[in-house]
């Protein structure tokens, strides 16, 4: 496991570490607050479930801790950089190495093959020797048979699959996913979570996953709870006290 | 990068529909322009070509000093490459059988016409034909009249000077057979190396050597240039462009091509622009993917930058493809309408616009809205985020209409056109602003009418930010097409209007005063009345003001006026399409003063009270300046410079009469009969010169429609491009209705009112910005007058909803045969 762990990673220091972390959001009218003072720890090669119901702002955390977006107010430190500091470009470069992305609605780009799919993420990281790798990656989320096949030809389990194989490839230190099983029936959502938590194992990835399903949350490591903006986690010491 | 590669590769894009409109919208207006230059560039050499064959040549350099120019100018013309040739013209006595005749030579050297045929016929009753030289040494073609007047026959000799010529053929009509007054006598044509053995020319005659040059227009360009320090005042170099009666037309038919190919230009701006725009809307998402897989925002821009390299390559080469075919296919018409071969001639400078106008259009047009990409939000994919809200395409606007302005004004080199166009699209703009934010205030508040109706109706609100723009796109494109239609047709009017088909096409000269009575008559019996005619006297003008005045005139100024003898003429009213600019037309019963023609007036610096002396016969005459007045010289009609009031300075000088009027072909038999009766009466026919402007202006009038059509047809592509932009949208839509139960009718009915609706409106406000522009057009160019032009008014609005009717019909299309479950997972 360790071999997969990236280079530069100390192991005592956590994967992500978010101070005081508020967002808000100007309306016409007024300012709404989305996020409301987060503090949160993420060790390395931990798996973390964030729940909540629809516009708890478990999205906006997530955009926020991956450097999608900046706070508004607060510190987000991803991999020891502190990312709410770092301009759209430098967090570009920063994602392009060390996080993957898996989305509710897949995002593949309809016009490439799946193979030409889990390829980009690792022709834009200037990878060597891309297509090797991406074959690899499908063959072992089961889809070696359907390379050449574009997401209008696969089904959503399928495309997710793609979508999964993409996320590994560039390596990353951390997994970001919304929602991974969302668009998805119950069997194809289970075989799609078993087979991103069983990756998510082998590669020592750390896992920051949002999600309304417990079941899936449950698989996790930790799971986080978020309504109207602020974060608790059950069993921890502050909800104890609460 | 093989996958981020494929993701720019043309051939990807092509499979993406926004990115094919784009590329085809490139493609058309690549073509448009290229085969618009092209054929411009053809149709001007054509015309050049044809209207060259006026002068025999391409110039002509005229020398009226009677001295012949140096040799060494000949020379260097032919150094240079361009065919020459030469002829002498002077008037002098021939001699033949039936006594003697003054004419007009013509003496031609053996190159000549350089441009152009020669009509003649072997024997008064043989057939005519064309002969691309002049008579053989020894022998002379004469005008039929000259048979009669000397009781020729072909064969007779006919003595020039002291030299006996053989008369071996009629000559019918020479190219350069231009309309002069003062080559009224009849006209012998003869070789140039028989005119020294005549001896008729000696030092002092009046004798007029022209010399001829042909060739490309660069070169004789380049020697017109080497020329000019040499020439002195008494040369004049004329070219086709100069020539008076045919230098309108050009000009016009040159200007309408300059003006077809702006909005051509602005059409495939229109397009490009609302096409990629669409294409950047749609991009959104992927960028935003790409940049959550790691790409910058510099990435991002190189990207796309690069895939507007690979667009702007594609519409390039693709327009070059479309437009050399349709191109060749223009010049076969082009020849078959001109009954004349035409050389399809690639000009490569006329490919030059078509290249910066697909630069500017990817970069003025399509590259703003591609370059804001870099903006987009890589929080995009996790969540929808606002999209562009109009307002940062401000300036995008801006450097549109700054690039559009910049290639109008490159391609038609006319401020007045620039400004009108643009003025108009403003306008447009600021009306449609208004006229369809009422118009959707309006429409919220329709209630009733059947399902279909209010279906249509509700569909226009509810897209109505992509309706106005839809709408803005139409009335921009039907502007632009009214535009043309409208100034065309004003255009071909005018030029009818200049020539109608009983334009005069023969002139009666030297009427003596006691036969005017019998001639009136004899023409009102032959079902051919005069309708006017005019004395004329013949005389010098000799002073200004009481000094001679080649001294009162500036010595620059060259007035051929001054150099000869003037037709002066007395008349009670004012000929209809005269006009006074300055002072006053005789009163009734008003014998003092003198009219002058407005262009001589200018050249001399008359003002109203300058006294004006000519010289007639021994006699003088002083007058006053009463009036200046312009005059049609190319109405075929008689034309003066200086025209007294009846009783007035010319009382009792010696006057003969001229007219001119219509003769239909059939009328020639009583014209043989006149000249017999009044075998003094010099019988001037032009009726071939008529044919010939007739038939320019019929070439000029083909290729404009030709090029109208290729212009009304890009139009219509535009609209397309324009309403397959939305449709996805509009399928979705249709598969929803369909599957809450909508019926296929009912779908098919709503959709095409919503279109027409669009259309109709599109085309009243675009025909109403039209007639703006025309009428700005007009004062400005053209020098017509404005009026509304009804047939077009209606017909646009009515014709453009029923094209866009059809159109939302063929949108729906896929709709209506798939099932709804299928279309709406194709459509996800």
């Amino acid at each position: 496991m360790n071999q997969m762990a990236h280079p530069n990673s100390d192991q005592r220091q956590p994967m992500l570490k978010v101070s005081h972390l508020t967002h808000r959001v100007s309306l016409e009218t007024d300012t709404l607050t989305i996020l409301q003072g987060v503090n949160l720890e993420i060790n390395r090669g931990e798996s973390v479930a964030i729940v909540g119901r629809s516009g708890s702002g478990k999205t906006t955390l997530l955009g926020l801790l991956a450097g999608l977006d900046t706070p508004s107010e607060g510190k987000v430190e991803l991999d020891g950089s502190v990312i709410s500091d770092l301009s759209e470009d430098a967090r570009a470069q920063l994602r392009a190495r060390r996080v993957g992305f898996v989305f509710q609605s897949f995002q593949l780009l309809p016009a490439l093959t799946a193979l030409e799919n889990v390829m980009l993420p690792l022709e834009l990281a200037g990878i060597e020797q891309p297509e090797a790798r991406a074959r690899e990656l499908l063959e072992r989320v089961g889809l070696g048979e359907r390379l050449g096949h574009t997401p209008r030809q696969l089904s959503g389990g399928e495309q997710q699959r793609v979508a999964i194989a993409r996320a590994f490839a560039s390596d990353p230190v951390v997994l970001f996913a919304d929602e991974p099983t969302g668009n998805l029936d119950n069997r194809t959502g289970q075989s799609v979570s078993d087979l991103l938590m069983a990756l998510n194992r082998e590669q020592g990835t750390t896992l920051v996953m949002v999600t309304h399903d417990e079941q899936l949350a449950a698989r996790c490591g930790r799971q986080f709870h978020i309504e109207a903006g602020e974060l608790t986690e059950p069993g921890s010491a502050r909800e104890a006290a609460d | 990068m093989v996958a981020a590669e494929k993701l720019m590769s043309v051939r990807r894009d092509w499979r993406e529909r926004d990115v094919r409109v784009v590329l085809v919208a490139l493609i058309i207006a690549v073509a448009t322009v290229a085969t618009i230059a092209l054929f411009a560039s053809q149709l001007q050499r054509t015309l050049v070509t044809s209207a060259s064959s006026f002068l025999a040549a391409d110039r002509q350099l005229e020398a009226e000093n009677g001295r012949e120019i140096p040799p060494e100018w000949m020379h260097e013309a032919t150094r240079r490459g361009l065919e020459t040739g030469r002829m002498i013209e002077f008037s002098t006595m021939v001699f033949g059988t039936g006594g003697f005749q003054l004419v007009s030579v013509k003496a031609v050297s053996d190159e000549y016409p350089l441009r152009g045929e020669i009509e003649f016929q072997a024997s008064p009753d043989g057939t005519r034909t064309l002969a691309s030289g002049g008579p053989a040494p020894g022998e002379v073609w004469i005008n039929p009249r000259l048979l009669r007047l000397l009781e020729l026959e072909i064969g007779d000799s006919l003595d020039v000077g002291s030299r006996s010529l053989t008369v071996s053929g009629l000559l019918i009509r020479e190219p350069d057979g231009g309309f002069r007054l003062s080559a009224l006598a009849p006209r012998v044509m003869m070789h140039v190396d028989d005119v020294p053995s005549t001896g008729v020319i000696q030092e002092g005659s009046r004798v007029e050597y022209v010399y001829l040059f042909a060739g490309e227009e660069p070169v004789l360009d380049e020697y017109h240039e080497w020329l000019k320090p040499q020439l002195h005042p008494s040369h004049e170099w004329e070219g086709v462009r100069d020539g008076e009666t045919f230098s309108r037309s050009l000009q016009r038919a040159e200007r309408f091509l300059l003006l077809g190919g702006s909005l051509a230009v602005l059409l495939a701006s229109v397009a490009v622009a609302v096409a990629s725009r669409q294409y950047s809307l749609s991009q959104r998402d992927t960028v935003a993917l790409l940049k959550t897989l790691g790409l910058n925002g510099a990435g991002i821009g190189r990207l796309y930058l690069r895939r507007l390299g690979l667009w702007g390559l594609a519409g390039v080469v693709g327009g070059l493809l479309v437009a050399l075919p349709l191109f060749w296919l223009l010049t076969r018409i082009l020849s078959d309408v001109l009954e004349r071969p035409v050389d399809f001639y690639l000009d490569p400078a006329a490919l030059a616009p078509a290249l910066l106008t697909a630069l500017v259009s990817l970069f003025a047009f399509a590259y703003p809205p591609i370059r804001r990409l870099r903006q987009v939000p890589a929080m995009r994919v996790l969540r929808s985020q606002p999209g562009e809200s109009g307002r940062e395409a401000i300036p995008d606007i801006v450097v549109a209409i700054l690039a559009v302005f910049g290639l109008v004004w490159l391609y038609a080199g006319e401020l007045v056109l620039v400004v009108s166009l643009l003025g108009g699209l403003v306008l447009l703009l600021a009306v449609l602003g208004l006229v369809g934010w009422a118009l959707m205030a309006l429409l919220r508040h329709v209630k009733g009418g059947g399902s279909a109706w209010r279906l249509a109706l509700v569909g226009l609100y509810r897209h109505r930010r992509a309706s106005l723009s839809q709408m803005a796109v139409f009335s921009m494109t039907l502007m632009l097409a009214a535009t043309l239609v409208l100034v065309r047709s004003s255009l071909l009017d005018d030029w009818q209007a200049q020539l109608p088909e009983d334009t005069p096409n023969h002139f009666l000269i030297n009427i003596s005063p006691g036969s005017v009575e019998e001639v009136s008559e004899y023409w009102q019996e032959n079902g051919q009345p005069l309708s006017q005619l005019y004395p004329m006297v013949r005389g010098r003008l000799t002073e200004l003001n009481g000094r001679p005045v080649k001294e009162a005139v500036s010595k620059d100024e060259r007035i051929n006026a001054l150099n000869r003898e003037l037709n002066l003429t007395w008349m009670a009213s004012l000929p209809a399409d005269n006009e006074i600019i300055e002072g006053a037309w005789f009163k009734e019963g008003q014998t003092e003063g003198v009219s002058v023609e407005s262009q001589l007036a200018g050249r001399l610096g008359l003002q109203i009270g300058d006294r004006l002396t000519f010289t007639i016969g021994s006699a003088k005459v002083t007058e006053p300046v009463t009036s200046i007045r312009t005059v049609q010289w190319d109405s075929m009609k008689p034309n003066f410079y200086m025209a007294f009031p009846p009783n007035g300075g010319l009382t009792d000088m010696p006057a003969t009469w001229i007219t001119s009027f219509y003769l239909p072909d059939q009328g020639k038999q009583a014209l043989n009969e006149f000249s017999r009766r009044f075998p003094t009466i010099s019988v001037l026919e032009i009726d071939h010169i008529i044919e010939r402007i007739q038939l320019i202006v019929g070439q000029v009038t083909r290729a404009i429609e030709a090029i109208l059509a290729l212009i009304l047809a890009a139009a219509l592509v535009v609209m397309a491009a324009v309403v397959s932009a939305t449709l996805k949208d509009r399928q979705r839509e249709g598969a929803l209705l369909r599957t809450l139960g909508g019926r296929q009718s009912l779908l098919v009915r709503s959709t095409m009112m919503e279109f027409a609706l669009l259309g109709g409106f599109a085309g009243l406000i675009g025909v109403a910005a039209a007639e703006a522009a025309v009428w700005a057009l007009q004062y400005g160019m053209f020098e017509g007058s404005f009026q509304w032009h009804w047939p077009i008014v209606i017909s646009v609005p009515l014709v453009s909803a029923m094209v866009l009717a059809l159109f939302g019909r063929w949108q729906l299309g896929p709709v209506l045969n798939v099932s709804p479950m299928l279309l709406l997972r194709r459509l996800e």
